[in-house]
């Protein structure tokens, strides 16, 4: 194992193999800038509307769950249509291991992440043999039928009210300090989150998930091992998902599988992708921060019809911008070293 | 010279048809062998047996030695094994220079390659089929003579010890038939690879393949050189048909 | 135990046939039109939820009712179709976006203006009564809805084989381009089909209401039996779906009767079907066909 750092760029030799980062300064203006403004954001809201964090942490969780959902697609070459199925194992599995054997957060961090990690492996062989419709149905399925399992198990999962009762992850004293803190670990989770895939996609794996979207036979006929890619980015996501439902349940104290399950949340997800461009991840936090903070305006503005109005909004934002927020953005400063992969069926 | 490719009594069936039944052949190192027979003879199936893209019903293929018959294709890929396409199949969205990074960085295990030392590799490869200047092009983009020299390109990249090359000269004018014949014959001298050429046009074959093998309706129906399989009574029968008795 | 065979049996039968009704709209639409079209589930909840507004609202009888609710309904497909399909056909995540919003627009207003207490009731009970096979008893209305099931079945059955304009919808199936350049006017035939495809569910809907409850989340129940069947099935095969309406018809007896577990019904139909899939990941049907 050896690490060489030369004037432009990292290289990290190990097994044989060889990796190399970039390390450009001229391109780190923007990120750091807006990463300032994110940092910056949880403590003015702080100072000046404290309930406000509350969307603020929304914001942050829903980005951090579109950006490993869009590995996740660009790396099976399909669109999974259930991702909150891990929200739902995380958040149980850390519900129910602190509920009932009073184990410490970081903990179950562990069992939650590996639950994802145990459920993603179960579920990845789904991605190789179901071709494109039915993989959608299938994993549209998935989520709606662990609710009805919460269901039928009520004593164990407790139906509709959920389990409660879960370790606080935070408490530092009045509550809204407690929530700048959960703002800021979701900022960094987020922000983590970030990091790993846009370096996943600028590397040479990100090559081999194009090729394999483009035409699979003849990938695998110049060497790619297509199932093993796709079963890793079934995987890696899945965990990386199931650790934001554990955060969930921690946050909250409580988790009901209704909250997250059903379609409505997996819309909000889907939202986020479109909004902030489709598969661009930097997108996925303009995305999140908009479904947030929108939602957030219909219910204070429009009361009992805001959950008729919100899908509504959508729809009409759907149909009416093709490339999403951050496409508006990206048409303007056009930037070649974002990654976009198409998604092909 | 040592044999790198030997197919025993291999048999492929689609349903009720038989596409390839019982071909055997061996192919030695550094040797051009060039593949006939009309259409629908079996041929494109045969080397799609041998690259793992069809399973086979039954028979045996090896490779340097080793069993491949039940290798999936990256593995066969890995260990020597490449091809062209008939149609060419480049990869849509990506540009002509990424796709061949594909078979770079995927293609035979080399060691302590990175992402940036298979882009230079890659262009060593574009330069060599003429493909420099369209590099930053999309791969859907290029002429269907270009594609071809890109398909080229991507097989030797990943530094194969057999290319299968299929019916290169499809769709090509004279001016362009030759070029590409050239490529091939220089690909062959500065790679080192033993090619196994499908192709219609007898002139190439007579030019460029030490050795001819015909099959028809699947089944191997002569093999000899160049000369010897045009004489060849069952081979002129099978393009032309029997002669009518006057 | 001899009971709960026989109960499980006509069940079978009786859920399987009610099935076909649910599910050959959906099989059709992802099969020949290939859309995937994730908001079925908004036909469902339109189908009871406008005929009541009219009967609520504007005071009408039922039949006009459900005259004006099949108005609207063919109204909003065709909407859909020319807003949201035709131009977004290569973009199939929009498609599918648009329609499950459409779908939960739909939910949450019938949620936000018929919530459960209002106690929504639909009088179309055209069989009353029960009756008695064998030692088990069976609504009357549900009896009506299998025999309706079979022989709507067997109309689309016979549409598509036997009429011009059904091989036209067979012909897009196969080859959507060879069927434009032979003439087939493409576009119309989509919308056409759309619209068919709600009647199916309409009548499963309307003939439904009086025996099961209704209330704003019954679509996406009725949805996910609709994608188990085609799943299991082959999309848009007709004889596919068929063997598929009968074989989950037989699951969730079982697990209702046999096993008396009502709660698994929709569990053990998923497992069904995926351990169908491990062995033929194409579905029951042996090709890509309408029939």
């Amino acid at each position: 194992m050896d690490l060489e750092v030369k004037r432009d760029r990292l290289v990290f030799r190990a097994m044989g193999g060889k990796w190399e980062w970039g390390i450009e300064p001229r391109y780190w203006r923007n990120p750091l800038i807006y990463i300032s403004l994110l940092i910056l954001a949880p403590v003015v809201v702080y100072f000046v509307y404290p309930a406000l964090l509350a969307t603020v942490i929304d914001a942050n969780l829903l980005a951090a769950i579109a950006i490993p959902l869009s590995l996740m697609t660009l790396g099976t070459g399909r669109m999974n249509f259930g991702p909150q199925f891990y929200i739902g194992i995380g958040g149980y599995t850390a519900a129910l291991l602190s509920i009932h054997f009073g184990l410490s957060p970081g903990m179950t961090l562990i069992a939650a992440a590996l639950a994802g990690l145990v459920f993603g492996f179960a579920m990845s062989p789904l991605s190789i043999i179901s071709g494109g419709l039915y993989y959608t149905l299938l994993t549209l399925l998935f989520p709606l039928v662990f609710l009805e399992i919460t269901f039928i198990y009520t004593d164990l999962f407790k139906g509709d009210t959920g389990l409660a009762g879960i370790s606080s992850l935070v408490s530092v004293g009045f509550f809204s300090l407690n929530q700048l803190v959960y703002a800021f670990i979701s900022l960094a989770m987020m922000l983590i989150y970030l990091f790993i895939i846009d370096k996943i996609l600028r590397s040479r794996y990100a090559v081999q998930m194009a090729a394999i979207n483009d035409d699979e036979e003849v990938a695998n006929g110049i060497g790619v091992n297509v199932n093993k890619t796709k079963i890793i980015s079934f995987v890696i996501p899945a965990m990386m998902i199931s650790i934001i439902g554990w955060f969930y349940a921690h946050y909250y104290g409580t988790f009901a599988g209704v909250t997250f399950l059903p379609l409505a949340f997996m819309l909000k997800i889907l939202m986020v992708i479109m909004i902030g461009g489709r598969i661009q991840i930097y997108g996925c936090i303009v995305g999140g921060y908009f479904i947030a903070f929108l939602e957030l305006l219909l219910i204070r503005t429009t009361g009992a019809m805001s959950p008729v109005l919100f899908p509504i909004i959508l729809l009409i934002l759907l149909l009416t911008l093709r490339e999403g927020l951050f496409g508006l953005y990206r048409k303007r400063h056009y930037r070649e070293y974002l990654p976009t992969l198409h998604v092909r069926r | 010279m040592a044999e790198i490719l030997k197919v025993t009594n291999v048999t492929k069936s689609f349903g009720g048809l038989t596409a390839v039944a019982g071909v055997s052949l061996s192919i030695n190192e550094g040797e051009t062998v060039g593949l006939m027979g009309p259409n629908g003879a079996g041929k494109t199936t045969l080397v799609n047996m041998i690259c793992g893209s069809y399973s086979v019903d039954s028979g045996k293929i090896e490779f340097m030695g080793k069993d491949i018959t039940n290798l999936p294709p990256w593995k066969r890929c890995k260990l020597g094994v490449s091809r062209t396409y008939q149609i060419p199949r480049p990869f849509p969205e990506l540009t002509t220079l990424s796709s061949v990074v594909v078979s770079a960085l995927c293609g035979k295990d080399r060691q302590n390659r990175s992402l940036d030392d298979a882009f230079t590799e890659a262009t060593h490869y574009l330069e060599f089929v003429g493909l420099f200047s369209k590099r930053n092009i999309l791969a859907r983009d290029l002429t269907l003579f270009e594609m071809r020299g890109l398909e080229l390109a991507r097989a030797l990249a990943t530094g194969p010890k057999l290319i299968f090359i299929d019916e290169v000269m499809a769709g090509l004018n004279p001016v362009e038939a030759e070029k590409a014949v050239r490529l091939i014959e220089r690909s062959k001298d500065q790679f080192g690879v033993t090619i196994l050429w499908i192709e219609h046009v007898m002139a190439v074959l007579m030019r460029a393949a030490e050795r001819v093998i015909v099959l028809h309706y699947g089944e191997k129906i002569a093999e000899g050189s160049p000369e010897e399989v045009a004489k060849n009574q069952a081979v002129i029968e099978s393009y032309l048909g029997e002669r009518k008795n006057a | 135990m001899l009971v709960a065979i026989e109960t499980t049996a006509i069940y079978t039968l009786l859920l399987g046939s009610l099935y076909l009704l649910v599910s050959l709209g959906f099989s059709l639409i992802c099969g020949v039109l290939r859309i995937f079209h994730l908001g079925y589930a908004y036909i469902f909840i339109a189908a009871i939820y406008f005929t009541w507004m009219f009967m609520d609202l504007f005071g009408w009888g039922l039949v006009p009712s459900i005259a004006a609710m099949l108005v609207i309904q063919a109204g909003i497909a065709i909407a859909i179709y020319k807003g949201l399909i035709v131009r977004y056909m290569k973009q199939e995540e929009i498609i599918i976006t648009g329609l499950l919003l459409v779908a939960i627009i739909l939910e949450q207003a019938a949620m936000r203006f018929y919530p459960i207490q209002t106690g929504v009731y639909l009088e179309t009970t055209v069989m009353a009564g029960i009756s008695k096979i064998g030692q088990v008893t069976v609504s009357n209305q549900l009896i009506f809805a299998a025999i309706l099931g079979i022989v709507v079945t067997g109309l689309f059955a016979l549409f598509f084989l036997k009429t011009k304009l059904g091989l036209a919808v067979r012909a897009i199936s196969y080859d959507l381009y060879a069927s434009r350049v032979m003439g087939i006017r493409v576009e119309q035939l989509y919308m056409f089909i759309m619209v068919l495809v709600l009647i199916p569910v309409i009548l499963a809907m309307l003939a439904i209401a009086p025996v099961w409850a209704v209330d704003p989340g019954v679509g996406w129940g009725y949805m996910m039996t609709a994608i188990l069947v085609s799943v299991l099935g082959g999309l848009g095969n007709i004889k596919g779906t068929i063997i598929a309406s009968y074989i989950i018809g037989l699951c969730h007896s079982t697990v209702a009767f046999v096993i008396a577990e009502p709660r698994f019904m929709g569990l053990s139909a998923l497992i069904v079907v995926l351990i169908m899939l491990i062995f033929r990941p194409q579905g029951i049907a042996k090709s890509e066909t309408v029939w």
